[in-house]
């Protein structure tokens, strides 16, 4: 009984110690780590939109940070949009909520700073306040719309797939017309030789330069990557040539990965299904804001 | 059992009569799976060499205090909050190592080598010497990791620290796994052969 109460007694201090020193090098460290996050996003960001490894950057640059909550109660479901407001860095933002039929339910502003947007906690619990109560809003994805001198050049999506064992993570880049502009993997968990190819640059870079006509029919065929447009994709040829091999092969299909179809059609399909849901999100968004005619910063 | 040796020779047992990898033929799971390069090795040895020190001195400071019963518990729990904090520093301070070898980190947990030198030593020896038996083994162990990964990085990918040195990729066999176990046998057995051939020699000097 006595050597009972000591193993108790020792292994409960044993785990508090543990779970002190734990906490603290938490303490220490996560800000670091949000920050090391935040600097990678940027990076792989303004590298899908043409700005390699600290090319400079112009002022007239600016990215817009759109949030998609889907709002639901126990009989129907409505897609919210937080949308940063018009005039000035501190105007704070607005909140769209829309039916599923494309028209707008309500519009509140919301008050949030640009740092205060970025926590995942405070942006939710101002959403959940925007929409009442009564209403779950659970946070969906997020959309960055890239604008110079405030026309729109491009969109970043973030998106989730199905892979081959667990979900593929991606950024992607497409211009206003959604017409790929580039593909990066944040995270995956494919095999590595097989389908961690995934992100390498004679897959990934296939997809540049697709157009939308070609996306939504995209598949995968099964045979090797003829040599010069391997070339081309690993970079080995002049800038002019890539365009050109580009161009000449922006209606075909992807070629799969050796030994590695399944990766490579989740990959497509998967791309193929955020490009078209995000036309569709972002047709219905701006007809409403036209619509309303609400004054927002893209 | 009171510990008789200096501190160079706990050193230079972890690294050669007593090296985790070619001798003990412990932590056989990362050996094979991560060494495909020296850099791969050289990081995971360094995660390693911490985890080792930290855990032997931490259980040698508190060898009076654990319970022989629960010893084991205390002994996994200890490894795995110096595993999460070097995995927290790792990610916080150094992210381009980390993106790389971040999920091995956290299998150091499971590291067998770990387990059994707090187990075999520093449960039972001073703080001073179980430093040194950690830092040795530790050593022993980056060593061992690196080695395997010099032969496998030449021969499977004709490279060395990601330098292009030979021009052409000699063997591609040597980055898969199962080429793990070639290049592991074929070092214990050299490094068996070796420890021969000096004691031989030192036998007939005698």
């Amino acid at each position: 009984m006595k050597d009972m109460l000591t193993i108790v007694v020792r292994l409960t201090i044993s785990c508090l110690l543990a779970a002190s020193v734990m906490g603290v090098c938490f303490i220490f460290t996560s800000n670091a780590k949000k920050h090391n996050e935040h600097v990678k996003e940027q990076q792989v960001m303004y590298e899908l939109l043409g700005y390699k490894n600290g090319a400079k950057i112009p002022e007239s640059l600016a990215l817009h940070e759109v949030y998609r909550y889907v709002i639901s109660s126990s009989e129907k479901q409505s897609i919210g949009y937080l949308v940063p407001k018009a005039s000035g860095k501190e105007a704070g933002y607005d909140f769209v909520n829309i039916d599923l039929n494309g028209a707008l339910l309500e519009n509140k502003a919301v008050a949030l700073s640009e740092t205060e947007v970025l926590e995942t906690e405070t942006r939710n619990k101002a959403v959940q306040q925007a929409v009442g109560a009564g209403y779950t809003a659970n946070f969906a994805d997020r959309i960055i719309i890239v604008t110079d001198n405030g026309k729109r050049i491009a969109y970043l999506i973030g998106g989730k797939f199905q892979g081959f064992k667990t979900f593929v993570n991606v950024m992607l880049a497409v211009d206003p017309n959604f017409s790929l502009l580039g593909m990066e993997i944040l995270e995956h968990e494919e095999d590595p030789g097989l389908g961690a190819e995934i992100e390498q640059d004679y897959f990934k870079n296939q997809f540049k330069g697709k157009p939308f006509e070609a996306l939504k029919t995209i598949n995968v065929v099964k045979a090797p990557i003829p040599d010069d447009y391997l070339k081309a994709l690993t970079g080995k040829l002049s800038e002019a040539d890539i365009l050109k091999f580009r161009e000449q092969y922006k209606d075909k299909d992807i070629y799969a990965l050796t030994g590695a179809t399944i990766s490579s059609k989740a990959v497509s399909n998967g791309v193929k299904g955020i490009v078209l849901k995000f036309a569709y999100r972002i047709n219905v968004l701006d007809k409403v804001l036209r619509e309303q005619q609400l004054a927002v910063s893209f | 059992m009171a510990n008789d040796k200096s501190s160079m020779q706990l050193i230079s047992r972890g690294i050669l009569s007593e090296n985790p990898i070619f001798k003990l033929a412990l932590s056989m799971c990362p050996a094979v799976g991560i060494s495909t390069t020296v850099m791969n090795g050289l990081l995971l040895g360094i995660a390693v060499l911490f985890v080792q020190v930290f855990s032997s001195v931490t259980i040698s400071i508190f060898k009076n205090l654990i319970h022989p019963r629960i010893r084991i518990p205390t002994y996994t729990l200890t490894i795995a909050t110096w595993v999460t904090v070097i995995d927290l520093v790792l990610a916080a301070y150094l992210p381009e190592a980390y993106a790389k070898m971040g999920i091995f980190v956290k299998l150091i947990v499971a590291f067998a080598i770990i387990t059994m030198r707090l187990e075999m030593f520093a449960s039972k020896e001073s703080v001073n010497d179980s430093f040194w038996d950690g830092l040795g083994m530790g050593l022993g162990f980056m060593v061992g990791m690196m080695t395997i990964g010099f032969v496998r990085e030449l021969l499977g990918s004709g490279a060395i620290f990601g330098y292009d040195v030979l021009g052409f990729k000699p063997l591609l066999f040597f980055i898969l796994p199962s080429a793990g176990f070639f290049v592991v046998g074929l070092m214990m057995a050299f490094f068996n052969w070796i420890e021969i051939f000096y004691k031989r020699s030192k036998g007939l000097k005698r």
